[in-house]
């Protein structure tokens, strides 16, 4: 087993200021990490501006707006989520959605396993699994006829979420989810 | 397995927080420093942890940080230049007479946190002063003008 030398000599191995205080000080090192932090700190400001504008979601950019040609569904949404934290995604429904007193509403079962969807509002009188997602009946009379989901991601991502009421135009959405 | 990258990046990251937000801890702290530093370490906390309240996810956490610590406290050891990007140098504030304008002004260091570290140390002006020196740790060493010059 190799043995190491318990002791050895002093040495004078720290660096001198004007050759009589030993401190050790690299200016020429520390030039550079101030330049360095000045970079950081203005990916910190570039970091915060984007924040504000939505870029990382919970904001104006992070908000979203998809419709169906046919006007069947309007979603309002956040393109931009962020991992488990909940966000609303609210559809409404036009004229045409609403059949002998019923909509019924088919989402990709990515809303379920990457989005985490927790709570829709009102209840759905039936959901049914199936067919790569899930398909929700709600009662319903007249327009404005609106459901809310509450997402709460369980992953970060890219993800795609597509919905549709049977017999209409499908409606495709990409959702990233932040860390 | 996230938790264990969790914590590892919330360790990294807040030294490279504090590295950056300037070296004033310990007996140059002020209060809106402490503020600084209790906050971002409580912030870090939060995502690190997550909604698992388990006392296993706490103690992989702790282990997690205990060996990132030491892989970086050794990695100090073994290479000088990485000690530098971890502690930085000791940096001269005063010398002979003369305040070192631009480290005092990079550092955000100012006459009277030397003055305030002289007084700690018996002195009463700055001209009794040699040398002041910022430490790797945040501390101001003075080295006293010796009194026959």
């Amino acid at each position: 087993m190799a043995s190491y030398p318990k002791t050895k000599p002093v040495e004078d191995t720290v660096p001198k200021v004007n050759d009589e205080v030993a401190v050790g000080s690299d200016l020429e090192f520390q030039r550079k990490w101030w330049r360095f932090t000045r970079v950081l700190w203005m990916v910190f400001a570039a970091i915060v501006v984007a924040d504000l504008l939505g870029c990382f979601g919970r904001g104006f950019l992070a908000n979203a707006h998809a419709r169906t040609n046919d006007g069947v569904m309007d979603v309002k949404y956040e393109r931009i989520e962020r991992f488990s934290t909940p966000s609303i995604l609210r559809i409404e429904f036009g004229p045409t959605a609403i059949r002998d007193g019923k909509i019924q509403l088919w989402i990709s079962d990515s809303f379920i396993k990457s989005l985490g969807n927790q709570r829709v509002v009102p209840q759905p009188e039936a959901s049914v699994v199936g067919q790569d997602g899930i398909l929700y009946t709600f009662s319903a009379t007249t327009v404005p006829a609106a459901v809310e989901f509450e997402l709460e991601p369980t992953a970060p991502g890219i993800f795609d979420l597509q919905m549709q009421v049977p017999g209409s135009e499908k409606l495709k959405l990409h959702l990233f989810v932040m860390p | 397995m996230a938790a264990v990258f969790r914590a590892v990046f919330g360790y990294c990251f807040l030294v490279l927080m504090v590295r950056t937000a300037g070296r004033r801890p310990g007996k140059q702290i002020t209060p809106f420093e402490f503020v600084f530093i209790f906050f971002i370490g409580g912030l870090t906390l939060t995502p690190m942890v997550g909604n698992d309240r388990s006392l296993s996810n706490a103690l992989i956490i702790i282990i997690t940080i205990a060996v990132t610590h030491f892989v970086i406290a050794w990695l100090r050891q073994c290479s000088a230049a990485f000690g530098r990007l971890v502690d930085g140098t000791p940096l001269v504030l005063l010398k002979k007479g003369e305040w070192q304008i631009e480290t005092m002004r990079r550092m955000r260091i100012q006459d009277d946190d030397v003055m305030a570290m002289a007084r700690d140390n018996g002195l009463e002006r700055l001209d009794q002063i040699d040398y002041a020196i910022l430490e790797r740790n945040g501390e101001i060493s003075i080295i006293e003008a010796s009194k026959e010059s």
